[in-house]
């Protein structure tokens, strides 16, 4: 007894008893090692996946038996024609029209399907929806769980160093992610209240344990943040209750008519003539563009942060000062405008709505980010007056007719004389045409590539006829005769069977 | 998080955002930079920008981390002023003395202020460039009885001489944390109520939430 109590000691470890997916929970040896959650996720998945396997056998199944029974079909009405003539149509209408029906049935479930894998819900559908909306929520949590696995295992291993509030935090975090998901029907605004009084309720449960260690409080809430937000970035993330898109869209075409829009109009204080001013222009661009590749609003500020201090750099080199708001925001609309930051709108509203707020309200990322509040406002309103043009000026930009850099006056030709000689020595330049000609000479291999690949098509496609029209000739040549061979007996064969010999037969020795 | 609230228990931190309003060249730049760092048209100024500029200060044994937020001064950007001053504890209004317009634009700046964030916000009326006294277009008296009508405080500075400034922050802050308290006293009372509505059957011991204006100040 002793000695097993003993053993049991020794076997019983903590981390045995826990979930062996390491949600924090306790795990059961019935449901192989799983916690009851955990455990019902494997379960239904497992379960999801053969339900769609039976499906598409069922359907395949379906399709043959459909093909077979057109086929047997079309030749019965074609018998039945003769005998039966006043009906030949009622005989095949019935049951085509049941085949008719159970395509759109199957088209129908289809589209619900591939609706719902686009629509932004997520895990745990509600029960009473049907069995293709579960169908779907699997392959959507697997989907999921692929990419935003790594956040959960780093949340997990910052968490264990907190231990028991460690797993408090998490089970919480799990429980708002689960009771998130079910409240996907919410508009955007009622989404964003909830994640802020879960930062609320949660930053503030933190700061009693921590006694008021605000960084140790921030430090965790970051990771609450990125935790959270990663996971809930599909379904939140422009959703479809918002118009959101369209503004992206609108955005889009803005930046794109406004692309004649100088820097000299905006009176932006860069000198992108200097080597070091334009290498952090393109800096910032690039920052400002990879903004839209994240997924945890922190994350998109701190893109922003960057190219906010790229922009100050180029300032600073090109005044020697140090920029204030005067020069900064119109060199950020000026690097907006440039970059055409991919759904602008959307990632703006995306960080009002799911950043923690005390980074957004006070902290120099809520600075910047408030200046490209600015920029996009700006942008949006933008008319002659804010560039300093008359309105026949600037509506002759915004349809084309004219282009700034081309204008005809005298005064702008010898500008444009000038910026040539400027060509010859600026570096930028030079390397730009060095670029230019690489590109088109890229260009010129892809169009030889491009022929060959065309003529390469083609000798594909007269290869099996001709193989055809050999194969036609050899026949021609060669018709295929059958000849008749008489196949008989091996014994019939054998006339002469009398004459042979007896076949031996076994003699016996005597001793 | 929300104001007064990073604190905890051993003495409150307050965070202030504070927007600097006024037509450009008024010194806007040169008076924050001088305030922050002490520093004057300096070549050596090491900060890369003064757009976005903070000071820690102790008051009356409190914390005070203020987060002063430069704005665009064209005109072009005026619309753009509600994006800025949003969540702000205060305004500091720069005119130049020897500029009336500059005068007449913080006028404007005031009546939108009021307009839009009400009383809530704590404004700073500041005629800068007090050095150049002899080149002087707009009176003193105008400019303080027109600061007292709107209910707003009138300081004199100089960037370059270093004069008035640090009057001007400290008492602004001082300003902010008397509206803060007093905010925090009118949450206290109604307080339970309202976060209760919000947030369910949860505890209700903390403090009031972020809520505009006042309430999101501090980043903790």
């Amino acid at each position: 007894m002793s000695q097993r109590t003993e053993r049991r000691g020794i076997h019983v470890d903590q981390s045995d008893l826990l979930c062996k997916k390491g949600c924090g929970y306790y795990g059961n040896a019935a449901w192989q090692g799983l916690c009851s959650k955990c455990w019902r996720e494997e379960y239904q998945r497992v379960r999801q996946k053969q339900i769609q396997d039976d499906w598409a056998l069922a359907e395949k199944l379906q399709r043959e038996e459909e093909a077979a029974y057109a086929s047997s079909h079309g030749v019965q009405t074609q018998s039945h024609a003769q005998s039966t003539p006043p009906h030949p149509g009622h005989a095949s209408l019935g049951p085509f029209s049941k085949f008719e029906e159970k395509k759109t049935n199957e088209k129908t479930r289809k589209v619900t399907t591939v609706k719902k894998f686009f629509s932004p819900s997520s895990r745990s559908a509600p029960k009473k929806e049907t069995q293709e909306g579960k169908t779907t929520s699997p392959s959507i949590s697997r989907h999921a769980s692929f990419e935003t696995d790594q956040v959960s295992r780093d949340f997990v291993d910052f968490l264990k160093n907190l231990q028991k509030p460690g797993r408090e935090i998490h089970k919480q975090c799990r429980a708002f992610i689960v009771n998130m998901s079910s409240k996907k029907d919410l508009s955007a605004e009622e989404l964003s209240e909830c994640v802020q009084d879960f930062y609320q309720g949660m930053a503030d449960r933190l700061m009693s344990h921590f006694k008021g260690s605000s960084d140790s409080v921030e430090q965790v809430m970051d990771q609450v943040e990125k935790y959270i937000m990663t996971r809930l970035y599909k379904s939140v993330f422009c959703p479809e209750t918002t118009d959101d898109e369209k503004k992206d869209l609108a955005t889009q075409n803005r930046i794109r008519a406004l692309h004649w829009v100088t820097i000299q109009m905006l009176c932006v204080s860069m000198d992108e003539e200097i080597p070091e001013v334009s290498e952090n222009v393109v800096k910032a661009i690039t920052d400002i563009i990879e903004m839209d590749s994240k997924r945890v609003p922190r994350d998109k500020l701190a893109c922003i942060t960057r190219c906010s201090k790229h922009i100050f750099s180029a300032i600073r080199i090109t005044k020697n000062e140090p920029a204030s708001a005067d020069d900064f925001l119109p060199a950020l609309i000026y690097i907006v405008l440039k970059a055409n930051p991919p759904r602008l709108q959307s990632n703006i509203q995306y960080i009002t709505r799911f950043c923690n707020p005390s980074r957004l309200m006070t902290g120099e990322d809520g600075y910047y980010f408030t200046n490209l509040c600015c920029a996009a406002a700006f942008i949006e309103k933008l008319d002659a007056q804010s560039l300093n043009l008359s309105p026949e000026e600037f509506e002759r930009y915004m349809s084309g007719q004219a282009s700034p850099r081309l204008n005809s006056s005298e005064g702008d030709w010898a500008q444009t004389g000038s910026a040539l000689s400027v060509t010859a020595t600026n570096p930028v330049l030079a390397q730009l045409n060095h670029n230019l000609e690489l590109l088109s000479g890229l260009s010129s291999k892809q169009e030889k590539l491009m022929e060959a690949a065309q003529s390469l098509q083609a000798d594909l496609l007269s290869w099996p006829e001709s193989v055809e029209r050999e194969v036609h000739d050899i026949l021609e040549k060669y018709p295929l005769e059958i000849l008749s061979c008489t196949v008989s007996a091996i014994d019939a064969n054998n006339v002469d069977n009398d004459n042979l010999p007896p076949p031996l037969t076994p003699q016996v020795f005597a001793g | 998080m929300a104001a007064g609230g990073a604190g905890g228990n051993s003495g409150k931190t307050y965070s202030f955002k504070v927007v600097l309003l006024g037509e450009g060249c008024v010194g806007k730049t040169s008076l924050v930079l001088r305030y922050c760092e002490n520093k004057f048209n300096d070549k050596h100024i090491t900060t890369l920008q003064a757009s976005f500029l903070t000071k820690k200060l102790n008051i009356t044994g409190k914390r005070v981390n203020l987060a002063i937020w430069d704005t665009a001064g064209q005109e072009r950007f005026h619309a753009l002023g509600p994006i800025y001053y949003r969540d702000s504890n205060g305004a500091v209004l720069v005119y130049d003395i020897t500029d009336e317009d500059s005068f007449q634009k913080v006028k404007n700046w005031v009546k939108e202020l009021r307009k839009m964030l009400g009383n809530e916000i704590c404004l700073c009326i500041v005629g800068n460039k007090i050095d150049l006294d002899k080149d002087r277009h707009v009176s003193v008296e105008e400019a303080e009885s027109y600061a007292e009508s709107v209910g707003a405080k009138h300081y004199h500075t100089s960037a370059k001489l270093n004069k008035g400034i640090e009057e001007l922050f400290l008492d602004l802050c001082k300003r902010m944390m008397e509206t803060a308290q007093a905010e925090e006293r009118l949450k206290g009372n109604g307080a339970s109520q309202s976060a209760s509505s919000r947030r369910g059957v949860q505890i209700v011991d903390d403090e009031p939430q972020a809520t505009p204006a006042g309430g999101c100040c501090s980043s903790g």
